[in-house]
C-alpha cells in the first residue's frame, strides 16, 4: 500500500518522500488557462494556490520522484471539458506527457474518449469523480484500460471490502485524510471559486456557507406542517456547513481493514496546503501504515493507538461527524 | 414534443393527465428508494393498460443495489415490455448492455455534470464569453463523448433546466435530449441528513446508516443571500425550481419534455 500524496512544487518532493509519500498528484495551472477560464478551474482547484506553476517545474518534481522511485499522477479531473476548451487542453496533455507525469487522472468520459481517439498510451486514473460505488463500474472502467480508480469517499468500510474482491487488474485508492465532502464529489453541481477569496459567498464552496433552515414534515394527507426552527430535524440539516475540508478530517481507523483488503493507495487529500502541514499528515499516515504492515498488533490494538495518535498530532480527539468512516468509532 | 411525467410513487398517477405520452417512475438518487416489483407491476400495467411508454429511472448503486436492480429488470423483462432505462452510474449502463440489449439506455441528469449551482446568476452577465460558454455548455459539445455514447447504444441524455440556460445547437443531433422541468437536480449524498432526523443521538453522525425513509416525510428549505432561489433538500438531493420554459426548447433541441409534479425522492 502507497501513500498517494498532494503535490505542488518540485522543491516540495524530496521532503515529501523522506516522509513517507510513495506517489503524488499534482495539477498545472498557468495564465495561459487563467486568462480565458478565471472562474473555472481545469482540475477542480480554483486559481491560486495548489497548482504546478510550469511544465519546467513540473519536469523537475518528476525527474526528482522518479529518482527516488515515486511516481506523479497530472489531474485533468474536472467534470466535463466542452469542446471549446480543448484546443487549451491538448497544450497541457502534452505538456504534461512531456514533464514525464506518469499518468493523468480524468472524470471525464469525454475526455477518456477524446484521449483513446487520439491514441495516448499514458494510462489513466480515475479520480474520485467518476462515481464508481459497483463491480459493474469497475468492470466498465477496467475495459476503457483504466489502471486505478479512486473510489468515491461515501462508501463505508464494508462496502469497500466487498468492492475490493472484484477489482482484480485495477488498483483502487481511498480517502484517508482531509477534505472529506458530505456531497458525492462525481454528483455534485455546485461551482467552486466562483470569486476570489475577498468575496468569501462565491469564493467558498456552496457547502461550507451558512444557510437559514427551515424545514416541514408531510403528514399522510401530504399537508405540510411546518417544523420548529429548534427541531432536531432542522438542526442535522446544518451538519453540512460544519463538515467541510479543511478541518483535519480522517480515516486512519480504516487503514488496518483498507490493508487487509488489499486497496492499493490511500490518499491524502491537500493540494495548496502548506508543505508542513502535508509533512505532518503523511508523517501521521505513514506511521501508521508502518504499524499495519509489521502485523505486530492486531485490529482493536491498532486502532486504540490510531486514535491516540490523532490526539496527540493534531491536538483534538477524534469527532464523529469529521470522521471518514464513523462506523468504526 | 413528447410530454412525459415523471413520478416516484404509485399514488402520484394521479398526476397522470392527457398530453402525457410516457409515465418515469422509480429513484434517481438512493437505491433504498428503488421500487418494489408490486410496484413496478402497477405503473407496468397502468402504462399499458393507456399505451403509454414506460421509462424506468434508476440511481447510482452499490453492490447491493446493482442486486435489486437485477431483480426489477428480470421482472421487466418478464413482463416483455420495451422500456427505456435511465442510469446514473456507469456500472448500470455494463450491465444493461451486457445483460438487457432489450432495453433502452438513457444517460441520466448525474452524469450530465453541467454546473447547476445558483450562485451562478450573481455574475453570469459579468463572465467574459469563454466563462459563460462553459457554464451554458455540456459534454456533449464534444464529439468523442457523443461517439463514446453512440457506440454503447446510448441516443438519449436528461437535462436539467438550468437557470443559466444550456445550449445544445452545437451537439450531436443523433442523441436526443430530454428537459426535466421545474426541479432542477444540484447534489447528492449517501451521507443523507435526512436519514435518522428523528433520532436526537443522530444529530452529529455523518456517514452512510440505516434510515426509515425519514424523506417521505420530510423536505426542507436551505437560504442564503447569494443564491438567487432557495434550496430544496429532499432526501439525499438538493434541487432548485426553475419553471421558466427555456426559448431552446423551440428550437427543437429536446425533443422531450419532463415533467416533475413533486420533487422526485
Amino acid at each position: 500500500m502507497k501513500i498517494l500524496s498532494p503535490l505542488d512544487s518540485a522543491a516540495e518532493v524530496d521532503e515529501l518522500v523522506d516522509a513517507g509519500a510513495g506517489e503524488f498528484y499534482c495539477g498545472l495551472l498557468d495564465e495561459r488557462w487563467h486568462e480565458s477560464y478565471p472562474v473555472i478551474s481545469i482540475n477542480r482547484r480554483p486559481a491560486g494556490k495548489g497548482h504546478f506553476r510550469s511544465f519546467a517545474d513540473l519536469g523537475e518534481a518528476v525527474r526528482r520522484a522518479h529518482d527516488r522511485g515515486a511516481s506523479v499522477y497530472f489531474t485533468l479531473n474536472e467534470h466535463y471539458y466542452t469542446d471549446e476548451q480543448y484546443m487549451l487542453l491538448w497544450h497541457y496533455i502534452d505538456g504534461a506527457i512531456e514533464a514525464g507525469i506518469d499518468a493523468f487522472i480524468v472524470t471525464d468520459f469525454g475526455l477518456i474518449a477524446a484521449l483513446q481517439e487520439r491514441n495516448y498510451q499514458i494510462p489513466l486514473h480515475c479520480s474520485t469523480g467518476t462515481t464508481v460505488f459497483n463491480r459493474r463500474s469497475i468492470s466498465f472502467f477496467k475495459e476503457l484500460g483504466v489502471a486505478n480508480i479512486t473510489l468515491p469517499r461515501h462508501l463505508s468500510v464494508e462496502e469497500l471490502r466487498e468492492l475490493s474482491t472484484h477489482a482484480s487488474g485495477v488498483d483502487l485508492t481511498v480517502f484517508i485524510l482531509n477534505s472529506r465532502c458530505v456531497n458525492v464529489d462525481g454528483f455534485c453541481t455546485f461551482q467552486h471559486g466562483l470569486a476570489g477569496p475577498e468575496i468569501l459567498p462565491m469564493y467558498r464552496n456552496a457547502c461550507m456557507l451558512p444557510f437559514k433552515v427551515s424545514g416541514v414534515k408531510l403528514n399522510d394527507s401530504g399537508q405540510a406542517q411546518a417544523l420548529p426552527a429548534d427541531s432536531p430535524q432542522v438542526e442535522r440539516q446544518k451538519l453540512w456547513e460544519r463538515v467541510h475540508v479543511d478541518d483535519h478530517p480522517c480515516g486512519v481507523c480504516a487503514l488496518f481493514d483498507l490493508y487487509d483488503m488489499g486497496i492499493g493507495s490511500v490518499k491524502i487529500v491537500g493540494r495548496g496546503n502548506p508543505q508542513e502541514r502535508k509533512l505532518k499528515d503523511i508523517q501521521f499516515v505513514s506511521s501508521l501504515l508502518e504499524q499495519v504492515q509489521q502485523g505486530d498488533c492486531d485490529r482493536d490494538c491498532y486502532l486504540k493507538h490510531a486514535r491516540s495518535l490523532y490526539g496527540s498530532v493534531y491536538g483534538r480527539e477524534c469527532r464523529r461527524f469529521m470522521c471518514y468512516y464513523p462506523e468504526l468509532l | 414534443m413528447e410530454q412525459a411525467l415523471y413520478i416516484t410513487r404509485i399514488q402520484q398517477l394521479e398526476y397522470v393527465r392527457e398530453g402525457f405520452a410516457r409515465i418515469y417512475f422509480g429513484a434517481e438518487f438512493c437505491e433504498r428508494l428503488i421500487p418494489s416489483l408490486d410496484d413496478v407491476s402497477t405503473i407496468a400495467a397502468f402504462v399499458q393498460k393507456r399505451s403509454l411508454a414506460l421509462t424506468l429511472m434508476t440511481p447510482y448503486v452499490t453492490n447491493a443495489g446493482l442486486d435489486r436492480l437485477v431483480l426489477l429488470l428480470d421482472a421487466v423483462r418478464d413482463m416483455g415490455m420495451q422500456v427505456e432505462v435511465v442510469f446514473n452510474d456507469w456500472g448500470v449502463l455494463d450491465l444493461l448492455r451486457k445483460e438487457y440489449p432489450e432495453f433502452v439506455p438513457v444517460m441520466g441528469r448525474l452524469l450530465n455534470k453541467t454546473k447547476r449551482g445558483p450562485r451562478i446568476m450573481n455574475i453570469v452577465d459579468k463572465l467574459p464569453g469563454t466563462c459563460r460558454n462553459y457554464y451554458e455548455s455540456c459534454v456533449l459539445s464534444v464529439g468523442a463523448a457523443c461517439d463514446f455514447l453512440k457506440q454503447r447504444s446510448v441516443y438519449r441524455v436528461e437535462c436539467d433546466n438550468q437557470l443559466q440556460g444550456l445550449r445544445l445547437e452545437n451537439t450531436d443531433p443523433a442523441i436526443r435530449k430530454s428537459l426535466y422541468i421545474p426541479y432542477v437536480f444540484i447534489s447528492t449524498t449517501r451521507f443523507c441528513l435526512t436519514a435518522g432526523c428523528d433520532d436526537p443521538e443522530r444529530t452529529d453522525f455523518v456517514g452512510v446508516d440505516s434510515c426509515a425513509r425519514e424523506c417521505r416525510n420530510y423536505m426542507f428549505q436551505l437560504d442564503n443571500q447569494v443564491m438567487s432561489v432557495p434550496l430544496l433538500r429532499k432526501g439525499n438531493a438538493m434541487f432548485y425550481v426553475n419553471d421558466t420554459i427555456p426559448e431552446t426548447l423551440a428550437d427543437g433541441q429536446y425533443d422531450r419534455i419532463v415533467v416533475q409534479p413533486e420533487i422526485p425522492v
